[in-house]
């Protein structure tokens, strides 16, 4: 039986809705018990980072389209957030879904003449737009409290830190919000694959000439795909923007889309899990070596092989390969056993 | 808007970063026509290499012992990452390709600032005896380095131009990148000519990232993502043709330079090279969509 | 297909060993080279610290502590630091000499008998990384009091938190809130006021246009209005740009400084060594460096290493704003720093400079602080202690420094002015301070009482 992109749509096995179940009510509840605040800051940096990582999953796992920008879109979320938050007393809530929207629209400008371009041609000229908005960022700054349109005031002496919800005002509060909104974000690509968009999108990656001959919109379904991803990152930004308290345009430069790109690639661009995976590897990882007093660079030579390892032997990414060689490991110490392994089918070709 | 006279040495100097921009845009089109990839690892492999001439230049070797050193270690290294992972990519698409690439610059970048650390108050720099020769235009020196760096991005457009139309291994390059399968069946040798590829990629690079170093900085962040910013000309050549790969980057430098004395843009201008690529790829597309299929190499 | 991949996969794992042991091997010896050439590079710092270590050899390292040669046992006193350490920017030589100190003075009595247990945290100006960088410090390793903190934002983030928490941190300050806040207090000027001084001092010369070009990071607008207050005050026009970092083209750079200063014009820079390095040869390569009447810097140019890669052409032409006592003094204070630096300072790249010589001061400062607490030693009687210094003579600045109950600290606030000689930094003018037209050096001396006490 083929399984469709690593997600079983016909046996969603009872066991694995437990296992998630459990984790995130134990991350919910228990992990913040148990963390320093350290960590605790940590993991709220591992929830945005996944929802990014979420949003660049879909783009490359799900329709094939490799986005080197969305560092970019990160940072037009988080100057949404930020500049509604100090102008505005509005819930956190709406916010967060006014920076989702805006950014989306962004997304949907980008994208309605840069999807005339497939392949390398997409990737570069995202590459090029993210080029374009951190200079304009470095420029005209993240609000910091000012007033008129860019809500900068550079002569400040104190900057006023970006407030949070009165609901998760501490940090452990905060890093449950986080979870909250992640998992939401979750939810929603979840409901998409499932549904129309998945299939279309499954369809597109298969192969874009037979899509069309199958009478799909592949423009439109491509476009869908941009939106969401940027709607997801607008989010995360938004998340981003109250859990730092702080924004400065250093912190989105565009090399930070490249890495993106590639811990998305090692934690597997198809899987959901994927993308918390890639998340933990872009904040989780970094946090432990500094607290080791390890170089970060360790790290950045570390993603490095994992791109290149990915690429070349496993195309799915660790969040596939590793239940996948733990699958293998348990057909072999079940040798002697006469149950028939499940079959898996060879990880779909066209791979990024 | 300033007075023309304000803008007469931007003109110089808008040449000379339009230089600097042809070196590294020429050469990327140079490679990709040649082996199929667009080696984003340039600048990285290009600071390796000028990193390991200041090195042994402090160490008191001969200038142009560096320089060998230079060309030779990023000849290596792109050598090394050719043999390694060109077969197993060489069936993938140009973006994969590509992309993996990118996983050389992240190794070699984390790889140089282990090696090379920075150190509070410590600024490294790498001079070339041509930096003391040059000659004046109106109120600017313009140095000999300056004139070598557009010198080569010339020579370079040419030189590899003719190379890859009217030589044996020139054509047998162009045909691998096109498909390798077929070229093997045809009876050419293709892992001596992909040697050769990449082993001269890789002194593309180190020659490049020599002149670079002195020219713009000696700095591994500068120098390894300073292709972004060449990527420009080359994505407005569509990655085929050299020659306008090459004017499209002096285009680009005298543009950014241009906008200097013009208050209003003038901290703007580190964007000219991202929207001309992108009014320029968006313009190019806009009757036809785009692919990069294997016959448009 | 099995064997393809494995092959692949094995292509993939021999790669990375190899890398991985080249990098080891030549880490090894490259970092040797590296490190011998910032000696060597760096050709007078480290010559005058061979050779004045050689002098100072004889210099006693043991008067750092109260009892000279008696390692200390006690329970340790734990204070911390927070320090960016990221491709381009490094400030960990601050602490680490700030470690250097303290591990002399734990080895000569420590602090009434207890040893100083020094935790130092490294980021890369992400805000989430500084504020749990803090956290760590003081919830999971129990620091007393912080020391030695140098980062871009990291006054700015961590603000409110010092505050909440009682922390008087004495640091190398950066970013606004290190000078506007009651809980922070710094050995140094910072890019503003050390700008005001490299200002001053062109305005002094009588320069008809002041060009300030400065690197966009955070903070711009806070710096930049210093400098248009003393331009102000002088009527002199001033121009004010700033560059994107890492400046990938210097040459417009320059040519557009020369061009709005004019030729009886000063460009003032305020950049870190490398990129006010390129600006500099920039200049120099188009042949502008005399096309204006001077060009000056904040505190980062101040180094030999600067000066020697400059070379002659800059002699006289390029006034640095020098916050700190040039180190070429000969003065017992300044013996004993070289004399730690070098006997505990290996961890310390830059060798000696401004940098070391900060990480000296704030360590003098907290462990005489510490020496006079009599009771227990807690956040409250740590950060009480800190506080309460007064009028402390540190022999590496030009004024006695002080902490004090204010709400905002510039406790130093005159500076000398430096300008390159023959490869190495000479001392241009002695300790001036900073004009008081600046309404926040004007606000700090009328809160400190010593607005009497400068003319």
């Amino acid at each position: 039986m083929r399984r469709l992109h690593g997600l079983r749509l016909s046996d969603l096995t009872r066991p694995r809705i437990l296992v998630t179940t459990f984790l995130l009510l134990f991350v919910l509840l228990v992990l913040p018990q148990l963390m320093s605040l350290y960590y605790v800051d940590t993991m709220t940096q591992v929830a945005v980072y996944s929802m990014v990582a979420l949003g660049l999953g879909v783009l490359v796992g799900r329709v094939g389209l490799v986005s080197l920008g969305q560092a970019a879109v990160l940072a037009i979320g988080a100057w949404v957030a930020a500049r509604l938050l100090f102008a505005t007393s509005q819930p956190y809530l709406l916010v967060l879904l006014e920076a989702g929207l805006a950014t989306m629209a962004v997304g949907i400008i980008i994208g309605l003449p840069a999807l005339r371009l497939r392949g390398l041609y997409l990737a570069l000229i995202t590459l090029m737009l993210a080029g374009g908005i951190t200079v304009v960022l470095a420029t005209v700054n993240f609000p910091n409290g000012g007033h008129g349109f860019l809500g900068y005031d550079g002569s400040l002496l104190h900057i006023p830190p970006i407030r949070r919800p009165s609901f998760a005002a501490s940090d452990p509060a905060y890093f449950r919000f986080a979870v909250i909104i992640a998992i939401a974000m979750f939810g929603l690509v979840l409901a998409h694959i499932k549904t129309r968009p998945g299939r279309a999108w499954a369809a597109i990656r298969q192969s874009e000439p037979a899509a069309l001959a199958a009478g799909i919109n592949t423009w439109l379904y491509k476009l869908w795909a941009f939106a969401l991803a940027s709607f997801i990152t607008g989010v995360a930004g938004g998340v981003l923007a109250g859990a730092i308290h702080y924004l400065y345009s250093i912190n989105f430069p565009t090399q930070d889309s490249i890495t993106l790109l590639a811990v998305v690639l090692m934690g597997g661009a198809y899987s959901l899990w994927g993308a918390v995976v890639a998340g933990l590897l872009y904040q989780f990882l970094p946090s432990l070596l500094n607290n080791w007093g390890v170089s970060a660079d360790w790290l950045t030579i570390l993603f490095g092989i994992g791109v290149l390892q990915v690429l070349t032997t496993a195309p799915a990414g660790l969040a596939d390969q590793v239940p996948r060689d733990l699958a293998r490991l348990g057909r072999r110490l079940r040798r002697g056993s006469n149950k028939k392994a499940a079959t898996t089918a060879p990880a779909p070709e066209r791979v990024p | 808007m300033p007075p023309w006279a304000d803008f007469e040495p931007f003109i110089v100097s808008g040449l000379a970063l339009g230089g600097v921009y042809a070196l590294s845009g020429v050469g990327l089109v140079v490679l990709y026509r040649a082996t199929g990839v667009l080696y984003l690892a340039f600048g990285a492999v290009g600071a390796l290499g000028a990193l390991t001439a200041w090195s042994l230049a402090q160490a008191s070797a001969p200038g142009w012992l560096t320089w060998l050193a230079c060309i030779a270690v990023a000849a290596a290294v792109t050598l090394g990452y050719g043999s390694l992972f060109g077969p197993a990519l060489a069936k993938r698409d140009p973006l994969v390709k590509a992309v993996a690439t990118i996983g050389l610059t992240l190794i070699l970048y984390g790889l140089m600032d282990l090696l090379w650390t920075t150190s509070g108050g410590q600024a490294r720099s790498l001079t070339l005896p041509t930096d003391n020769s040059g000659f004046t235009i109106g109120q600017i020196t313009v140095t000999d380095t300056q004139v070598i760096a557009l010198a080569a991005g010339v020579v370079l457009t040419a030189a590899t131009a003719a190379f890859l139309r009217f030589t044996q291994l020139g054509t047998a390059m162009r045909a691998m990148a096109n498909d390798r399968e077929i070229t093997a069946t045809l009876g050419v040798p293709v892992r001596r000519v992909e040697a050769a590829a990449w082993l001269g990629c890789g002194a593309l690079s180190g020659i490049a990232g020599l002149l670079l170093a002195d020219l713009v900085a000696l700095d591994a962040t500068t120098l390894t993502f300073l292709v972004i910013s060449s990527l420009a000309a080359v994505l407005i050549a569509r990655l085929r043709s050299i020659w306008l790969t090459f004017a499209a980057a002096l285009v680009v430098g005298l543009l950014h330079d241009l906008l200097t004395p013009v208050v209003s843009l003038s901290n703007y201008r580190d964007m000219t090279p991202f929207v001309i690529a992108a009014i320029g790829l968006l313009v190019l597309s806009r009757h036809r969509v785009m692919v990069q299929s294997r016959e448009g190499a | 297909m099995k064997r393809r991949r494995a092959r692949r996969a094995h292509g993939a794992a021999v790669l990375a060993a190899a890398l991985t042991l080249i990098g080891a091997g030549a880490a090894a010896g490259c970092s040797s080279i590296s490190n011998s050439s910032t000696g060597t590079g760096a050709t007078t710092p480290a010559a005058s610290a061979s050779s004045s270590a050689a002098g100072a050899a004889t210099v006693d390292t043991s008067q750092c502590g109260s009892k000279p040669g008696v390692k200390a046992t006690g329970t340790p006193i734990a204070l911390g630091a927070i320090a960016t350490n990221q491709p381009g920017t490094s400030f960990t030589d601050i602490p680490n000499m700030a470690k250097a100190y303290f591990d002399c003075v734990n080895a000569n009595g420590g602090v009434n008998g207890h040893p100083i247990k020094y935790y130092i945290e490294t980021e890369q100006t992400n805000p989430a990384q500084v504020a749990a960088d803090a956290r760590q410090l003081v919830q999971s390793d129990h620091v007393l009091g912080i020391v030695g903190n140098t980062s871009i934002i990291e006054c700015s983030v961590n603000s409110g938190y010092w505050q909440k928490m009682g922390y008087y941190v004495i640091d190398s300050g950066i970013a606004p809130e290190c000078y506007s806040t009651s809980n922070s207090a710094a050995v140094n000027m910072g890019p503003r006021y050390s700008s005001d001084g490299a200002v001053q001092y062109a305005l002094a010369q009588g320069v008809s246009k002041v060009v300030f070009d400065q690197s966009n990071v955070p903070g711009t607008g806070y710096i930049a209005a210093g400098p248009a207050a003393l331009a102000k005050d002088k009527n002199v026009p001033i121009v004010q740009l700033t560059e994107n970092v890492p400046i990938t083209d210097a040459n417009s750079v320059a040519i557009k400084e020369v061009n709005d200063a004019g030729s009886n014009g000063a460009v003032i820079l305020n950049f870190t060594p490398p990129e006010a390095l390129i600006i500099l040869q920039a200049a120099q390569k188009l042949g502008l460096e005399n096309r204006v009447k001077l060009w000056g810097c904040s505190t980062p140019c101040n180094t030999d290493f600067l000066a020697t890669s400059l070379g002659p052409k800059w002699n006289g032409k390029l006034f640095v704003n020098a916050e700190l006592t040039p180190p070429g003094t000969d003065s017992p204070k300044m013996s004993l720093y070289k004399a730690i630096l070098a006997q505990y300072g290996k961890a310390v790249q830059g060798g000696i400079g401004s940098f070391s010589q900060m990480g000296f001061t704030e360590a003098e400062i907290a462990v005489h602080a510490l020496q006079s607490i009599t009771g227990a030693y807690t956040v409250q009687s740590v950060n009480a202690a800190f506080k309460a210094v007064k009028d402390f003579d540190t022999g590496m600045l030009c004024q006695a420094w002080t902490y004090g109950d204010y709400s905002l600290h510039i406790p130093n606030n005159a500076d000398y002015t430096v300008t390159p000689k023959d490869g190495k930094m000479t001392t241009a003018q002695g300790c001036t301070p900073i004009s008081a037209v600046d309404p926040q050096i004007a606000q700090y001396r009328a809160a400190a009482g010593t607005a009497a006490n400068v003319q």
